[in-house]
């Protein structure tokens, strides 16, 4: 495995490693991959518990943030990001440091709150897209907001407030520099990007994460037995090449091919939304919800995208989904999408009961709750949107079924890709379904 | 207007005991703030919350902890020659699928031979026929002994998991909804107490990380308890014998269930068609529980099939009650059914073997350290160990006879337990699962998670689980025995976590120190044992100060529970002349 980071995470690993060094020396000579003796795997678990600690600060710096009424529904908020069956499916049994980095991202959230957290906001984040360069991702929430909010003047946008710019701007490039300079000096930046920014992989990732493209290669794969009927040319070429859930290209057989620049347009169109309106209005709530459609927009339409970058949206979207049911009623269908999204990450049967049960009883915990939580919303609601979101979480239980027991018992380890496939498609209207209604929300709120 | 009658305001339920009861103890109605970190958790819980919210959570969340459990080694892991328990448990599910039913009993004794009643035999049937749908290799005849096939494991696993929440969770969850009914407990502590009764740490270890099912056999006990609280004597019986049929460990408290069944056909008035019910009832269930292997024995002789196909010559004669062979004829078509029963019996009650297995703390174990009693003849041992027994468990049961009250009941059998763990013949470490249920359920009773009661049964917990760490270490299974036991004090306010459940107002200060400072004492005992055993040269530590230490001071702790209890029926006393 290579180093996909940028360097601040370097830095952190070489950190651990000095503690690793202490436990069991011949966990770290550079050629031991694949590494495991029982001390290696408790040190790197219990590594993971205490990063985490980050989130649990970040949490109570959230809580502490939150007055009156709603500090009970941000208690809620942020139990229910710290037991998130995602951060345990993804960190604690996968093996990744997530926790720590949204902690950070929700701690550099929360210093937006007030105007005098406006600056260390901005320079934890850029500290943070030096240790995890998906967060990138946000970055165009942030520079709108902090473009509005900090360095131009609350009155008028034709009045730029210059020590603010010269503060963060010398900030964040002093970041910057301290994590690429040591590289810079050895000539290694060339070899950093090409790294960092993997375009020569395909369009869907190893188990498709639930986006629009998602769809598409599900609409391409029916496509495929209608199209003779209808007149359509099949590339036959795709046709032996099926997505078998393995790495590589995505190649359609019927709908046209995409391209990254098609997956950056339409990604910056669909952020660029949202942006305008939080540069009219540059509230905190409007600027958590911006952050959080930036998510969505890249998760959607992102080139090469992860299943466990849904992540990027549920956590920044959790911190307001208890301002009022609508939030809410959005926020429903990916709490379920999203975490039944990442369960093909895990496929021992061992892991089995722990992800199911574990994300069934975060779902009825922190959904009941958030229902007893979530004050009515003083606009009318969208009436259709709660019967779609009821109707859409009472299937992904024979859902579940089939993909991990039913297919295996019927099919054997034919069609492999049949049970991945439909998770992804199940999920990806669900995400679907929730951007939409929460930009509905977005913009009438 | 008229006279305020009583007639005009009778709440809809009595609140006739709970009065008296609170007038007792503390009324819990004016606790406001969570008293102990689990009461914390399930905070929410309370006011409107419908149990088929609150129910659900708790059991996700309990299995979830079984099943991480699980994922460590079990007893036997890839340790040859003769492996574990596992390895035991998937035997018998080859030999019940394999063999035709009349070998059970007979089969390679050498080999990890069958030696429970016949309802394991079945269960084990029934998980060796479902297991080989998936993968037949899994418990083939001979060839599949000592196999680690981790998907066998996980197989293995979930069968206790769907066993116990097939029998020994629906039983629990009754029985803390009518136990802590009869004492006008509200549903909001019952599911706290719920919750304590299910993450019992010696359970959760034994039969989720060691492997064993003695849930299942709990399970049955509890059954019979809720059906005795219910005023179901019948069943009772019923659920009883299904108990016994499937471990014969549950006979620890067979004298209790003889006496409560007993004592309800005489008190408060003599009941014959009661009695009737009860003996018939039993009788039969008897009779249901060896009939498959009678039947089967029949078919197997009709059909020329010998029970011990190894043997050249002409079957040994009985095992055990060798006078019988005088009046049966050998080649009559009932012996070879009484040959198996007799058969049966004699691999279920092995009194050949020692006084007490190798690290058990019960009481002789204990006096061995002072008396070598090994060099005792064994037919002594064996009369002293009964008379002992007999002394130990029956104030209780008489107490029970002459006054069956349902509220008695967990003291009753926790007492009698107790008494066959300390002083009764062949007793094994993971036995203190026996009295260690009926104790722990006090907690869904009256004041049961008051200070008084969870420091008690807290303590009795933790010594259980204690005495059960050689068994575990000896697999490497410390991490999940510390996470569980530490998780278990910390979720009950227990030490070493935390002392809050010591000392309270309104109690005299003299008993509080007392209780105190007996507890303290264990509790720094074994945090020092375990130090000692971690880091200063673990043998020498294990087998002299582990095994006498260990021994005499569960034992006396064990003591000081029963005398906690009988002190609790002192004060039930007081209360039973009162009304």
């Amino acid at each position: 495995m290579d180093s996909g980071l940028p360097p601040f995470f370097a830095y952190f690993e070489c950190a651990m490693s000095q503690i690793a060094r202490l436990v069991d020396p011949a966990m770290l000579r550079v050629y031991n991959l694949g590494y495991d003796s029982w001390q290696t795997v408790y040190f790197q678990r219990f590594t993971v518990i205490v990063s985490e600690l980050v989130l649990l600060y970040a949490l109570q710096m959230f809580i502490d943030s939150a007055h009156g009424t709603s500090r009970r529904a941000a208690q809620a908020a942020a139990i229910s990001i710290l037991l998130s069956p995602g951060l345990l499916i993804i960190d604690h049994i996968h093996f990744q440091y997530n926790g720590c980095m949204y902690g950070i991202l929700i701690a550099s959230l929360v210093l937006a709150r007030h105007k005098s957290g406006l600056l260390v906001s901005g320079l934890v984040f850029a500290a943070l897209l030096c240790m995890k360069h998906i967060y990138a991702y946000l970055a165009p929430a942030y520079f709108v907001f902090l473009l509005r909010t900090y360095c131009l003047s609350p009155r008028s946008i034709y009045k730029i407030q210059f020590f603010n710019c010269v503060k963060l701007g010398s900030g964040i490039s002093a970041i910057l520099g301290l994590a690429f300079g040591p590289f810079a000096l050895k000539g290694q930046i060339p070899q950093i990007l090409s790294r960092l920014f993997p375009f020569s992989r395909g369009l869907c990732h190893a188990y498709w994460a639930p986006n629009v493209w998602a769809m598409y290669s599900f609409m391409d794969r029916l496509l495929i037995t209608v199209a003779p009927r209808v007149g359509l040319t099949v590339n036959e070429e795709a046709l032996k090449s099926v997505t078998r859930g393995l790495v590589g290209d995505t190649s359609f057989a019927v709908l046209p091919e995409v391209t990254p620049r098609m997956c950056f347009a339409l990604t910056l169109l669909f952020q660029a939304i949202p942006l305008t309106k939080l540069f009219l209005r540059p509230t905190w709530e409007a600027f958590i919800g911006a952050v959080t459609l930036c998510g969505y927009a890249s998760f959607l339409f992102g080139w090469h995208v992860h299943e466990k970058a849904i992540l990027l949206v549920i956590i920044p979207f959790s911190l307001i989904a208890l301002r009022d049911r609508r939030h809410l009623s959005a926020f429903r269908p990916l709490a379920v999408a999203g975490h039944v999204s990442l369960f093909p990450l895990l496929y021992t049967p061992a892991e089995f009961p722990i992800k199911t049960v574990y994300t069934i009883f975060w779902l009825m915990l922190f959904l009941v709750m958030f229902d007893r939580l979530a004050p009515a919303s003083n606009r009318q609601r969208f009436f259709l949107f709660d019967r779609f979101s009821t109707l859409y979480i009472a299937i992904s239980i024979p859902l579940i079924a089939y993909c991990s027991l039913v297919h295996s018992v019927v099919f054997g380890n034919r069609y492999e890709f049949m049970p991945l496939m439909f998770m992804s498609s199940y999920s990806a209207v669900g995400v679907v379904g929730s951007w939409l209604g929460f930009m509905g929300v977005y913009f009438t709120s | 207007m008229a006279a305020p009658s009583s007639a005009a305001h009778k709440p809809r339920r009595k609140a006739k005991k709970t009065a008296t009861y609170d007038a007792i103890a503390k009324p819990e109605a004016l606790v406001r703030t969570p008293s102990f970190p689990l009461a914390a958790f399930l905070w929410p819980a309370r006011g409107s919350v419908s149990q088929w919210e609150v129910l659900p959570l708790i059991l996700m969340a309990v299995g979830l902890f079984r099943w991480a459990a699980g994922l460590w080694g079990y007893s036997g892991f890839q340790t040859p020659p003769m492996f574990g328990d596992f390895e035991a448990q998937r035997h018998w599910m080859e030999i019940t699928t394999q063999l035709p039913i009349s070998q059970w009993y007979f089969h390679d004794f050498q080999w990890w031979g069958l030696d429970y009643p016949p309802l394991t035999a079945y269960h084990s049937w029934l998980l060796g026929k479902i297991g080989a749908i998936i993968d037949p290799t899994w418990f083939e005849l001979f060839a599949s002994r000592g196999s680690h096939d981790p998907t066998l494991k996980i197989y293995m696993r979930a069968t206790v998991i769907v066993s116990e929440y097939l029998i020994y969770i629906p039983a629990a969850v009754i029985f803390v909804r009518r136990y802590s009914r009869l004492f006008g407990v509200a549903p909001w502590t019952a599911w706290v107490s719920l919750v304590a009764i299910l993450m019992q740490p010696a359970t959760i270890l034994i039969d989720h990380v060691h492997f064993q099912y003695n849930t299942v056999m709990l399970g049955f006990v509890l059954s019979s308890m809720s059906s005795m609280l219910a005023g179901r004597h019948m069943w009772a019986a019923v659920f009883f014998v299904a108990a016994l049929g499937f471990k014969q460990m549950a006979l620890y408290y067979a004298p209790a269930v003889f006496s409560f069944l007993l004592g309800s056909c005489i008190y408060p008035r003599i009941n014959v068609g009661r009695f009737a019910t009860i003996a018939i009832a039993t009788a039969i269930s008897f009779a249901i529980l060896i009939l498959p292997i009678v039947l089967g024995t029949l078919y197997d002789a009709s059909r020329g099939i010998d029970s011990q196909p190894d043997l050249d010559g002409p079957h040994p004669p009985l095992p055990i009650f060798p006078q019988l062979a005088e009046y049966l004829d050998t080649n009559a078509i009932c012996y070879p059914v009484v040959e198996q029963l007799v058969q049966m019996v004699h691999r279920v009650f092995p009194f050949s073997r020692g006084l007490f297995e190798d690290k058990v703390a019960n009481f002789w174990c204990a006096i061995n350290v002072v008396i070598k009693m090994r060099k005792y003849p064994a037919v002594l041992l064996q009369r002293i160990s009964l008379a002992a027994t007999l002394a130990a468990i029956a104030p209780a049961n008489f107490i029970l006879l002459i006054r069956p009250r349902k509220e008695l009941l967990p003291y009753a059998f926790a007492a009698t337990a107790w008494g066959f763990f300390m002083f009764s013949y062949q007793v094994h470490e993971k036995s203190a699962l026996l009295p260690l249920l009926p104790m722990t359920i006090l907690l869904a009773g009256n004041q049961g998670l008051g200070k008084d009661i969870r420091a008690w049964v807290g303590f009795a917990n933790l010594l259980g689980a204690w005495t059960m760490f050689p068994l575990l270490s000896r697999v490497d299974l410390k991490v999940p025995y510390a996470v569980l036991t530490l998780l278990w004090a910390y979720l009950l306010g227990l030490p070493p976590t935390s002392t809050s459940a010591y000392f309270q107002e309104g109690q005299s200060a003299w008993l509080q120190w007392s209780t105190a400072i007996v507890h303290g004492a264990f509790y720094l005992l074994m945090i020092v044992w375990h130090g000692l055993a971690q880091f200063v040269a673990p043998p020498l530590i294990s087998l002299t100060c582990g095994s006498s230490r260990m021994s005499e001071s569960a034992l006396l702790a064990s003591r000081c529970v029963i005398s906690g209890v009988l002190a609790n029926w002192s004060r039930k006393a007081v209360y039973l002349q009162e009304t």
